[in-house]
């Protein structure tokens, strides 16, 4: 239980009202107003192990934000459970906050006026940690994410990558075992991206804390998830590895071989189709029939080499954008 | 205690940082006194051109001005930071306190150091200074002590007042607009005795909203005119109380209205 995100049947609803267009539309909204329920998380089950780290992707505003507010405690479910170190968040705030870390990329939890290192001191006092393990922990942050450099300097001073890595360090000083980062790399330099993935991983590997992360940054699903949940439109579209989503939607690969003998006659292999073939060069990919049973690139690669005998051979994979996009296109049109 | 002591400290930071903005820091300072302009107006001319009003003399009408401003500037100082709490809202950072252990309340009064409140402070200070001086009232410790809680409780009602907007504000953020509302009218009447304006007027800002209770009803128990103050005598008198009683009301509307909360941005 400890460390581990539990969630059951969750469903988040949100009540607006509608605005009819026109002067005339705005009176009658005044007069007559239509309430519509907007379902932004809709019945998704997943878990996450102790120590894992799981990517929560999908579009905007296919309700990944919404789900982490209600593992944070910030929003009540409408229906459904969560439970998150053992603790129903939305029920014990408080102590689910004991056991929580989060960054919000886009906003901040230091004190705007104040320096770096007194908002580290204030969360120190507000979560009872010893000043020595403080002392040991800041430390620790401060050789991953080169805090020293701006500690000092007022948090309205800093420049993203800096309030960034700070609002990191801040989500971790009291040690907790659940991690949720809702795009915490948004809009930052390639560099300070990959001085917060090195950390993150450090956090996963060394020390065992869950993650849980929104992003759309697709390198950085690649570089750090293990696994990834897919939601659009509130519903859970897929919870899998990588190399599942791939296989599901990233067949759209391509083996490009020069063969030893430009007259061989050439036959499409299993779940493998010709896509070109100008003499010695014979382009391959995916039957298109075969849909997420199509093999890998890999697979083909082998098959091809097996079968001929060929003096060059290439392959073009499409990246994980290419696969993500190919997903939510597919969870689109489902 | 330790919330105390959290408090302290983060109050005692947040005004070192407003320290080192010295221009700010002014401007803030002087921002809280000219807001006030109104009221000290009020206070030369009454002192210079009438003998008093609605049977109340002048030194007697400057106790409620006096009593009004310092409740209004103590509540800025302590628990000021839910008046326009929306822009808190619409920039997440309820979301932020929601996912610490420490009540949420207890973190929007600690978001920063309200500098404009000393303006206030000072003003009131002065205002009060005044009305004892011209007061011929016998300040025995009873009277000191009623004054006190009097201050104390109008603190808290005007408290309860913008903690219910507040409330109103975490499932509507548009009612954070009644706030403004709400400051411009006990700025605006919160100086008079209640008795020269209509009585609809007087009831509304007795039943309605209880401004009467802030400074009006108490200041005439003080200077024996809380029989002719168009309520019961006791009811006039447990003023303070109501204020004690209105602020726990609406922390507990607040607690209530938290759970409703939705945030902003899905």
């Amino acid at each position: 239980m400890s460390g581990s995100i539990d969630v059951r049947g969750l469903s988040r609803t949100f009540h607006t009202t509608v605005r009819r267009p026109g002067f005339t539309g705005a009176l009658r909204s005044l007069v007559n107003p239509e309430r519509v329920a907007k379902q932004a998380v809709c019945d998704i089950s997943f878990d996450v192990a102790p120590g894992e780290l799981l990517a929560l992707l999908g579009p905007n505003g296919a309700g990944k934000s919404t789900t982490i507010k209600v593992l944070t405690g910030i929003l009540t479910p409408t229906s459904g459970t969560a439970r998150v170190a053992g603790v129903v968040p939305y029920e014990e705030r408080e102590r689910n906050a004991r056991n929580i870390g989060a960054v919000f990329g886009q906003r901040t939890q230091l004190w705007w006026d104040l320096p770096v290192r007194e908002s580290f001191a204030i969360l120190r006092d507000i979560y009872e940690v010893p000043k020595a393990e403080h002392a040991a922990r800041l430390k620790e942050f401060d050789d991953l994410l080169d805090l020293s450099s701006f500690w000092d300097t007022r948090v309205r001073h800093l420049s993203l990558g800096q309030r960034v890595r700070s609002d990191l360090a801040a989500a971790l000083l009291h040690d907790p075992q659940v991690v949720f980062l809702d795009e915490p790399t948004i809009g930052m330099d390639v560099v300070v991206k990959e001085q917060v993935r090195e950390f993150l991983r450090h956090q996963v590997e060394q020390r065992g804390r869950t993650v849980l992360l929104t992003t759309h940054d697709m390198t950085e699903v690649e570089r750090l998830a293990e696994r990834v949940v897919l939601i659009n439109h509130g519903r859970l579209v897929l919870d899998g590895s990588l190399d599942e989503i791939r296989r599901r939607f990233g067949s759209t690969w391509q083996v490009r071989a020069t063969l030893a003998d430009a007259h061989t006659e050439v036959q499409p292999l299993p779940g493998i189709e010709v896509l070109r073939h100008e003499g010695a060069r014979v382009v391959f990919g995916p039957a298109s029939c075969e849909g997420a049973d199509a093999p890998t690139v890999h697979q083909a690669l082998k098959a091809v080499i097996e079968r001929y005998e060929v003096t060059d051979i290439a392959i073009d994979e499409a990246d994980l954008e290419d696969v993500m996009r190919a997903a939510y296109v597919h969870a689109e049109a489902a | 205690m330790k919330g105390v002591r959290i408090a302290w400290r983060v109050t005692r930071l947040n005004f070192r940082a407003q320290l080192e903005y010295r221009t700010e820091f002014l401007l803030m300072i002087a921002i809280g006194a000219i807001w006030q302009v109104s009221v000290i107006v009020f206070a030369t001319v009454l002192l210079s051109r009438f003998t008093g009003m609605g049977g109340w003399d002048s030194s007697e009408v400057l106790l409620i001005p006096a009593t009004r401003m310092l409740a209004h500037g103590l509540f800025v100082l302590v628990l000021g930071r839910v008046h326009l709490i929306g822009r808190q809202i619409q920039e997440g950072r309820i979301d932020i306190y929601l996912t610490r252990p420490m009540p949420v309340h207890r973190q929007v009064q600690l978001a920063f150091f309200p500098t404009n409140a000393i303006g206030d402070l000072t003003v009131a200070a002065g205002l009060m200074a005044g009305a004892l001086s011209r007061s011929d009232l016998d300040w025995t410790a009873g009277r000191v002590s009623y004054l006190v809680a009097a201050v104390v409780g109008g603190m808290l009602l005007e408290a309860a007042l913008f903690t219910a907007v507040a409330s109103a504000s975490l499932r509507f953020p548009a009612a954070d607009y009644w706030g403004r509302w709400l400051e411009e009218l006990l700025g605006t009447f919160g100086s008079y005795p209640l008795n020269v304006l209509p009585k609809a007027v007087g009831g509304f800002l007795t039943f309605g909203l209880p401004l009467a209770f802030v400074a009006y009803f108490p200041a005439a128990v003080l200077t024996g005119h809380g029989h002719d103050a168009g309520v019961p005598y006791w009811l006039a008198a447990v003023s303070p109380l109501l204020g004690v009683l209105a602020y726990l009301g609406a922390r507990l509307l607040w607690r209530r209205s938290l759970g409703h909360y939705s945030g902003v941005n899905g």
